[in-house]
């Protein structure tokens, strides 16, 4: 049985795929592969991971200011993640979202790193406002 | 969000299209704060300006809005690039001609391209309590820390918002109730030079990521060296904000810098220092073919100190010195006759260019030496090459040398 859990809109759109948690802040700036989608920050926990397709979870963004057009290049390139989650988004990321149609939600009403892990498999509806997730193995 | 008539106007297309999407990105970023106004400020300085951050999509967003007529209301300045505009760094001309298509296009929106990271150092000084819209992550730490002004680390796109609108939402560091610290950096050993400054942000903000520190017992710093230890941090963290006991204009006491807040302590001790050094440092090898100083972009004092250690010396053969300015900088340089000496060192002065938003991956080089804990943080994701840290006088021994050293050396005088 999958579960359903509400959260807020940050960028509008819809995406799936399995998801990529990492308890890391991150900064997007100069530390994904457009093409591949490969972490490429040094010291990550993700370091050498692949959020190409896939629905990429962290708490936070850091880093450079400029990782806003930076998300707004990988939103409309092939190593574009399906969606992002965050705990709390801020603006570089929202704004970068937003401008490319990169789906974005936040603050989910229940716990997020309790409900979701590597591996699970996740349908963000951000016009909704709604996480579904599917643990891994379950058909989805 | 209240917004006034003429917000409401702009936000309707009654000023044209760029106060129009303005205003969108601005009201977004609003609803993601919960602000509930928006703050009219006189200067936007935008980031994102590098053709590797915003590529061939970055290039056809911007001439789209100056072929549907936007203007900046206020006055608006441009980030560094990803090329010098006056001197080849062997960069292909492809990059070359994408990166001044930015430029140009911000140009053709009323936008100033100072191509500096210091806007601060550059004739845009914010007063005490003014706010402002700075995207640079850099200078949005500069403006709130050292200067006392107000400003959020905005993304690239909605500082330029702010510019074509005249407004920035009003959250976070705009509202004085959140500038208080939040943790307190005891500093144990103190650091010594400039690129030790930069080692402490860099660890500070791996560790505290986007807390607000309060630092103390700092040596009696230069500008320089707080404006790279905010670079650090907000870097490798995502710091805004910092308070510098005794030094920074809201921490003239500690109780002043913390207000009401409760805190942890953290001590920064001569490994933590090191550490800063090592987290990114990644190199195979020792031989350097280029070394880079200046992030942040040099001052005319760094460049007086570094034309002096240059000084009748001679770059090693095949080895590249880039000292990395603005072009104000620059031009005093030469009145002043420490570019004739640098360039007669062999180094290389350049302005504009930014390591990490350039090329040198496609000029050949394989193994670089800097002073930054920034350069060196994105080092591997934006340039691949080896990366190796230290403080200034170890870089520039690289420098003469092709070497850099196994002995730790700290600044005597930069």
């Amino acid at each position: 049985m999958s579960k359903i859990i509400k959260c807020r809109t940050i960028s509008e759109g819809y995406g799936e795929g399995e998801a990529i948690v990492t308890d890391m802040a991150f900064g997007f700036n100069h530390a994904v592969d457009f093409e591949t989608g490969r972490i490429k920050e040094p010291g990550h926990t993700l370091e050498g991971e692949f959020i190409k397709g896939k629905v990429f979870i962290f708490p936070k963004a850091k880093g450079s200011t400029g990782g806003s057009c930076y998300v707004y290049q990988l939103g409309l390139a092939p190593g574009s993640p399906a969606a992002i989650i965050n705990l709390n988004t801020e603006t570089i990321v929202a704004v970068g979202a937003i401008l490319s149609g990169l789906p974005v939600v936040d603050r989910l009403e229940e716990d997020l790193f309790s409900n979701i892990e590597t591996g699970d498999y996740v349908k963000v509806d951000a016009t909704n406002g709604t996480v579904e997730i599917f643990k891994k193995g379950e058909k989805h | 969000m209240f917004l006034t008539d003429e917000e409401k106007r702009m936000a309707e297309g009654e000023y044209g299209y760029g106060p129009q999407i303005g205003m969108k990105i601005l009201m977004a970023v609003g609803k993601v704060y919960e602000a509930e106004k928006l703050i009219p400020i006189k200067h936007a300085h935008v980031a994102g300006t590098g053709f590797k951050t915003f590529g061939e999509v970055g290039v056809a967003w911007l001439e789209d809005l100056v072929a549907k007529g936007a203007k900046v209301r206020i006055p608006t300045t441009l980030n560094c690039i990803g090329v010098d505009r006056a001197t080849d760094l062997g960069f292909p001309k492809e990059k070359f001609d994408w990166q001044m298509r930015i430029d140009k296009a911000y140009e053709d929106m009323g936008c100033t391209s100072l191509n500096t990271c210091t806007p601060y150092w550059c004739g845009y000084v914010p007063r005490l309590g003014e706010s402002v819209s700075w995207s640079e992550s850099s200078a949005v730490v500069y403006c709130n820390s050292v200067l006392g002004a107000r400003d959020n680390r905005e993304g690239a796109q909605s500082s330029f918002a702010a510019g074509l609108t005249g407004r920035t939402p009003a959250y976070g560091l705009h509202l004085p109730e959140n500038r208080r610290g939040q943790v307190l950096i005891k500093i144990i050993d103190q650091p010594k030079g400039y690129s030790e400054f930069s080692a402490v942000g860099c660890y500070v903000g791996k560790t505290i990521i986007d807390k607000i520190p309060v630092f103390e017992n700092l040596p009696v710093p230069t500008n320089e060296e707080l404006s790279t230890l905010g670079a650090a941090m907000a870097c490798t963290g995502g710091v805004a904000m910092f308070h510098a006991i005794g030094y920074t204009p809201e921490a003239p006491t500690k109780e002043a810098a913390f207000g009401s807040n409760t805190y942890e302590t953290i001590e920064v001790t001569r490994k933590e220092i090191q550490e800063g050094f090592q987290v990114a440092t990644r190199s195979t090898t020792r031989e350097v073919d280029l070394v880079t100083l200046g992030c942040p972009q040099l001052t005319i004092q760094q460049i007086k100190v570094i034309s002096e250690k240059l000084s009748g010396k001679k770059v090693k053969d095949g080895v590249t010195l880039w000292l990395q300015t603005n072009a104000f900088v620059k031009g005093m340089s030469k009145q002043l006759g420490y570019s004739d000496i640098i360039e007669k060192a062999g180094g290389i002065l350049t302005q504009d260019a930014c390591t990490c938003l350039s090329y040198p991956e496609l000029a050949g080089y394989k193994t670089m030496a800097c002073n930054s804990t920034k350069v060196s943080f994105y080092t591997p994701g934006s340039n691949g090459l080896n990366i190796l840290c230290g403080s200034t006088d170890m870089c520039i021994e690289a420098a003469l040398t092709g070497t850099f050293p196994e002995e730790w050396k700290q600044d005597e005088d930069f």
